[in-house]
Formats: structure tokens, C-alpha cells, sequence
């Protein structure tokens, strides 16, 4: 035991006294500080007098003045000046072929050069047909988008009324038939933007990934510095081998312990003065940073999942004689970490899906995917977080990841004590599964 | 501490690596393990030091069989060499210290009385990186011994060391065999073992070839060549009985002696023949005994070299 604990601790003085730990440790607090403002910013952007809106109007009803006055109508949320800014309404006639495409280039290499961002075509006769409008841009942009959509059906139901000479008045029916505006919330009765639960999401399984990775691979490098300076030989003749591996993958958990123990000292500091820093624990960014079951499961899904990988890092680390040679085998960590990433968005329209529960549970998925489903779930959770399915959900695949843990651990030692005297050929698959039967 | 070895088998992959190996290390020696690169001398150093286990036969420490806690009375320097580059020397020493068992405060305290000994005092606070091949052998050397081990461990010690280093290790490890430790001292090169061993093994293939002290082993296979200066016709001498084989040479001719005879007897019976400038009893070199042993099947030496208990 005294010298687990000597192994662990040189371990532990190694990472925490390198340049990469410092790093992470004070890059993560400024992400999640980032995570706060970076909402505002989006929010803000809208301000410089609005986006650039051209309209080319080949039409001869003046459906372009009508929409351009529509859309002064929009403000920005947060300081009130007009969302859009009408950069110019060109009306030509629907004969001049020539000028219509000498203008749409002009129009279009302004969008190019990001003078314009959208224009917005009118075709001839276009109150005709739904489909004779185009908008063009290259950056989508679904609210405003549907902001076009709606003024421009506005126009153009006031032109079709108005030729169908019906009887009431138009601007009434208009009034009758307007269209409505459809808000979401959760059944907490609150609405945390998707775009917040996703950002929020990617920050939290981004974290774990790198850790995991960026430990991981030290943890195997470390294994692979002993063994090909053959320091490893007088290691064994002190400790056994089950002691090495133990105190390595401990003494580095504890330094990313160390890690998330100061970012959630820093939390709780942000929490504690949040009058004083301006920081709003109202807003949805900090009510997803700080909800108790999401920083409960992110610490121990991190740590736990962590302890899981580190296994198999050490056991790379043994079977290997280079770094070179351990590249190959770090993309199955990348892939089943990364997983939740790729299918964000599907995990994010149904975070209950059977597959993604089914990932969710499993042992290489877990540490990630149940924490991307805790960040979209527990913030919709009502009462308390810590009670609900979700955090159960969470325990049991925890405790799936533990017990996991611990057989794999038992299975590697077997191997690492006789693949780090191994030099030279790397076993094969079959030889592994001999010394694991016979160790 | 009294090692003994019995039958001690390991086999690789079907490959026979120590093949029923039977070795007894009295307290308080220098016993040396020889024999050529890839005779089983490290595995057979892996196996006493219980990191592998025999695939048949016991390793005994003191009549015991061998398990962990014999670890920390164990000092080993393994052939490989290598220590923690980006370390301090200071760092390293106590940490292998501390895997041993040693306090943390005496390794300190001791560490700095050594260093000076092997001229490395003024790295105590550099990395072991910084330091040259020889350097950073003296040094594994100095964490191999501080924690005061009772049996040493040296596997091909001398490698890649200067005279002077040589020197300076062999006055260590004799003061050491001074004060009760028993030293197990693996080596390819012959004149080594024969200068600082009191006791020899020889192992070749995986089987011990022969074993026994030093005196022990040259009075056994030492007085079967004679070399003789003369003047003279000598061609009678191949055929005096006992005499083997005669290599004749300008001035002299070199007779190997088949055992029945002893080189005195011999002399009186050749002295009033011819005129004898000089009689000289050669004594072969451990390399010599063993290229002579080992050429042949070690299974047919065996009876004849060292104790044959298995």
C-alpha cells in the first residue's frame, strides 16, 4: 500500500507540474465563461444596423416597396433598432432581360463580397404562383428566413385579395387571418434555447473527451517510457505489477480530479459572488452550468469513464514499443467518445430514443453519451434534478461503467504484468488471451 | 542470504529457456553467473527475483520459497539500464529507494555520501537526462545499493564503463561483500568473473554447465596442458602414456594430458631424455574451460562439471 502510494505520487507531481495540465486547467473555466457571454454576443450582433436586404423586383405591383416597408417593422430583441436594413429595392420591368441579369450578378457579387447578405427576387407575376420568389444567400439564417416568408405572404395576400374583389374590407381580413406566433417551452415552464442545451452539451463532452485522451495518452506514454527505457525491469524487481498500474491510473485520476475540483470551486465561486461578477444564474446558460444532477453526473461520468479508458491505455501502453506504434490504437477511444458528437442533433430532437438510450448504457458510450443526455434532459426536469428518471437512468449506467471497470481492470493486469517484459514483437490477439487464461 | 535454485525450468513458447537449473549462493559471496549472450542468465535472474514464475522447480531465499516480501531485501541492476530521464537525480534515487521500502528521510540522507563516491555529486539537481552513458550507469548503480540490501542483483554490471569506473565499482562491491552481502554477478566476459567472483556458474543453452569456487574449478580442469621449451629430439614424448595429444612448434611443444599422469611425474620422466629450458603447468582461463565445456553437450559435462543434485 505505501508504495502504491509512492507510484501514485510521483505520477501525480509529474502531470500536475506539466505545462498541458496548467493549461487545461485555467482553458476550461474560461470556456465555460465563454459558454455565458457568448449567447449575448449572438444577441448583440444583430445591432449594426441590421442585416443587408436587397430586393429585385421584376414585378409590376410593387411587391418589393411593400415588403421592404414590412420588414422595418422588425426590431432586435435587445436594443430595439431595426433588424434589417433595405439595401436597395430595384424594380425593373419584366421585358428587360438585359438588365435583370447585368443587376442580379452586381447583386450577387455584392453578396459575395458581404456588402449585401440576402436579396430577395421577385418574379414576373408573381402573386400567380407560390414559387415564383428565390431567395438567395450564403448564410442561412432560419429566423429571418421565416421572417421573409411571412412578410412576403403578407404582401402577397393583400394583392390576391385585392384582385379577387371580395367584399369586406382587405385590411380586415388580413387582421382575421394573420398569422400567429407559435413560443416553446418546456414543461418546467421555461425555455432554454436548443441552441444553449447544444452548446452546452458539446462543452461538457468536449471536456471529458480531451481529458480522457489527453491523460490517457500520457498514462501510455508513461507505460512506454518504463518499459522501452527498461526501467520497468527494476520496477517489477520493487513492486508488483498490479501496484505500477494501480498507482499510474490513480495517481493520473486524481490529478484530473484535482482539475475538475478547481473548475467547480470556481463554479461555486461564480455562484457566490454572482451579484458582485454580473453573472445572471437566471439565465439559460447558467441554469444548464449549474444544475446539480448535470455537474454531478459530468464529475463522476468523467472520472469513471476516465478510470474505464485509462485501462485500456495502460494496456496499449504494455503491448507496445513505441509511441509510433501506439498511434494506431487511439482512434477506437476517439470514435466511441466522439459518437455522441456526430449524432447531436438526433440526440437533441430525442434524447429518450431507444439507440441512443441503448448507447447511453454502454460501457465505451456511456461516459459521453449519458452526459450529453443528462445536459438535454435534467434542465426540463421539474423539482429536483437528483430525483428524477434521468438521474437514475444515469446511476444505473454509472454503476454498469464501474463494475465494467473493475473486471477490465483485473483482466489487463494479467496482461500488463507480462507484456511490460515483453520487448521487441507485439503479441498477437491470441497470445493475450494465453497470458490473461494463464497469468 | 543463502539462494538456492532447484530445478528450476522455464520454457517459452516451447522454446527451453533454464532447463531444470540447480544453483546453491552461500551467504556472503560473489557468485557469478556466466555464460554467452543468450544462455538464460537473465531469465534465470527474472525467475529468483519472482517477476516470472517457473514453469517447474522452486526458488528458495533462506529455505523458503521465494515470494514478495523477499522484494525489498533485493537490490537489481538489470542489463538494460535506463532511469526516469526528466527526474532529478535526487528524485530518482529516492524514489527507487522508496519503492523499496527505504524512508524517504534516510535515502536523503545517504544519497549525497554516494553521489559523491561516484563523482556525480554536482548533478544532485539535475535531470538524469543531462547525464553521460557512463554517469547514468554509476548512478542506477547507487539505486541499486541504497537501500542496503542483503543480496545484489547485477546483471552484466561492467558494460559501457571505463577502467577507472570499473575500479572505483569493484572496491564497492567488495566492501559490500565485506559487510555480509551476497553478491549474484551475471556477465559474458570471462576475465571478469575470474578476477572478482569467489564462486562460478556456467550456464550455456539454458543448462548449467558447471559450477563450483574458482580454485575449485581451475584445480579440476587446470593441469591437463603442459608447455615445454627443450633442446632436443622429443617426438618420443607423444607416446609416453598419459600424454593425449602434442602440438609441436619451433622451440617448444604443448602437451594435453589426459589425467592419468601429473605434470611432475611427467618432468622427471622427459628430464634426462632432453634438455629442458622450461616446464611450465599452463592454467586454462574460465574462457578457456568454458569454450572447451560448452562445445561439447552440456548433458555429458554435467556429471563430470560441479554438483549434479537434479
Amino acid at each position: 500500500m505505501a508504495k502504491l502510494l509512492t507510484i501514485l505520487k510521483r505520477e501525480y507531481a509529474q502531470i500536475v507540474k506539466k505545462k498541458s495540465f496548467i493549461i487545461m486547467t485555467l482553458l476550461t473555466p474560461a470556456m465555460m465563461a465563454a459558454f455565458m457571454v457568448v449567447p449575448a454576443l449572438f444577441a448583440t450582433r444583430d445591432v449594426a444596423g441590421g442585416e443587408a436586404v436587397a430586393i429585385l423586383d421584376r414585378d409590376t405591383l410593387g411587391i418589393g416597396e411593400a415588403l421592404a416597408e414590412e420588414l422595418t417593422e422588425y426590431t432586435t430583441e435587445t436594443t430595439g433598432q431595426p433588424a434589417f436594413r433595405i439595401a436597395p429595392v430595384i424594380t425593373l420591368p419584366p421585358a428587360d432581360s438585359a438588365g435583370y441579369r447585368r443587376i442580379r450578378d452586381s447583386l450577387v457579387q455584392a453578396i459575395r463580397n458581404e456588402r449585401v447578405k440576402y436579396l430577395i427576387e421577385i418574379f414576373p407575376e408573381a402573386p400567380l404562383s407560390d414559387t415564383n420568389l428565390l431567395l438567395v444567400t450564403n448564410s442561412d439564417n432560419f429566423k429571418s428566413a421565416a421572417r421573409f416568408e411571412h412578410r412576403l405572404t403578407r404582401v402577397l395576400s393583400r394583392i390576391r385579395l385585392e384582385q379577387a374583389n371580395v367584399n369586406l374590407p382587405v385590411d380586415s381580413i388580413l387582421a382575421l387571418t394573420r398569422r400567429v406566433e407559435l413560443h416553446s417551452q418546456d414543461t418546467k415552464g421555461e425555455s432554454i434555447p436548443t441552441e444553449i442545451k447544444l452548446y452546452a452539451g458539446f462543452i461538457f463532452v468536449l471536456l471529458i473527451y480531451m481529458m480522457i485522451v489527453i491523460h490517457g495518452t500520457a498514462l501510455m506514454r508513461s507505460v512506454i517510457e518504463e518499459k522501452s527505457n527498461r526501467i520497468v525491469e527494476v520496477l517489477v524487481s520493487s513492486v508488483t505489477p498490479f501496484q505500477l498500474m494501480a498507482g499510474k491510473i490513480v495517481g493520473m485520476g486524481a490529478s484530473s480530479l484535482t482539475q475538475v475540483a478547481i473548475w467547480i470551486a470556481v463554479g461555486l465561486g461564480i455562484m457566490a459572488y454572482s451579484g458582485s461578477l454580473g453573472v445572471d444564474l437566471n439565465s439559460p446558460a447558467a441554469r444548464v452550468a449549474f444544475d446539480p444532477l448535470i455537474v454531478l453526473a459530468f464529475t463522476l461520468f468523467f472520472v469513471v469513464g476516465y478510470l474505464f479508458y485509462s485501462v485500456y491505455f495502460a494496456f496499449i501502453g504494455s503491448i507496445v514499443n513505441s509511441d509510433k506504434e501506439s498511434q494506431n490504437f487511439l482512434w477506437p477511444v476517439v470514435l466511441c467518445l466522439m459518437i455522441p458528437v456526430i449524432f447531436a442533433t438526433a440526440v437533441i430532437q430525442d434524447p429518450n430514443a431507444t439507440w441512443i438510450r441503448v448507447l447511453s448504457f454502454l460501457p465505451p458510450f456511456a461516459p459521453t453519451m449519458m452526459v450529453l443526455r443528462v445536459v438535454f434532459i435534467a434542465p426540463t426536469v421539474t423539482g429536483l434534478s437528483l430525483m428524477s428518471n434521468i438521474a437514475l437512468e444515469a446511476l444505473v449506467s454509472l454503476i454498469i461503467l464501474i463494475l465494467t471497470t473493475v473486471a477490465a481492470i483485473w483482466l489487463t493486469a494479467r496482461v500488463f504484468r507480462v507484456g511490460i517484459l515483453m520487448y521487441g514483437k507485439r503479441p498477437t490477439l491470441p497470445e493475450i488471451a494465453r497470458w490473461v487464461r494463464h497469468a | 542470504m543463502h539462494l538456492r535454485l532447484e530445478n528450476v525450468t522455464k520454457r517459452f513458447d516451447g522454446r527451453v529457456a533454464v532447463d531444470r537449473l540447480s544453483l546453491e549462493v552461500p551467504p556472503g559471496v560473489i557468485f557469478g553467473v556466466i555464460g554467452p549472450n543468450g544462455a538464460g542468465k537473465t531469465t534465470t535472474i527474472r525467475m529468483i527475483l519472482n517477476i516470472i514464475a517457473p514453469d517447474e522447480g522452486q526458488v528458495y531465499f533462506n529455505d523458503r520459497p521465494v515470494d514478495g516480501s523477499f522484494r525489498d531485501r533485493v537490490g537489481y541492476l538489470p542489463e538494460e539500464r535506463g532511469l526516469y530521464k526528466k527526474m532529478t537525480l535526487r528524485e530518482v534515487i529516492v524514489y527507487m529507494a522508496e519503492l523499496k521500502g527505504y524512508p524517504r528521510r534516510r535515502a536523503e540522507a545517504e544519497l549525497g555520501a554516494w553521489l559523491e563516491r561516484m563523482e556525480l555529486a554536482s548533478y544532485l539537481d539535475r535531470k538524469v537526462e543531462e547525464l553521460s552513458k557512463g554517469m547514468a550507469q554509476k548512478l542506477q548503480f547507487v539505486t541499486t545499493i541504497l537501500h542496503k540490501p542483503e543480496f545484489v542483483i547485477l546483471d552484466e554490471l561492467f558494460s559501457g564503463l571505463d577502467p577507472l569506473n570499473v575500479e572505483l565499482i569493484k572496491n564497492i562491491l567488495l566492501e559490500l561483500k565485506r559487510s555480509g552481502t551476497t553478491i549474484l554477478f551475471s556477465t559474458h566476459v570471462m576475465e571478469q568473473a575470474e578476477k572478482l567472483c569467489d564462486h562460478i556458474c556456467m550456464i550455456s543453452h539454458g543448462k548449467k554447465v558447471l559450477d563450483g569456487t574458482i580454485s575449485d574449478i581451475k584445480s579440476r580442469f587446470g593441469h591437463n596442458s603442459v608447455r615445454i621449451n627443450f633442446a632436443g629430439d622429443a617426438s618420443f614424448i607423444r607416446s609416453l602414456p598419459g600424454v593425449r595429444a602434442m602440438t609441436e612448434f619451433t622451440n617448444y611443444v604443448e602437451l594435453d594430458l589426459d589425467g592419468t599422469v601429473t605434470p611432475p611425474s611427467l618432468l622427471r620422466e622427459i628430464a634426462g631424455r632432453v634438455e629442458i629450458s622450461r616446464f611450465e603447468v599452463m592454467e586454462p582461463s574460465l574462457y578457456d574451460i568454458f569454450i572447451d565445456l560448452a562445445r561439447v553437450d552440456p548433458s555429458e559435462v554435467r556429471p563430470a562439471g560441479g554438483r549434479s543434485d537434479g
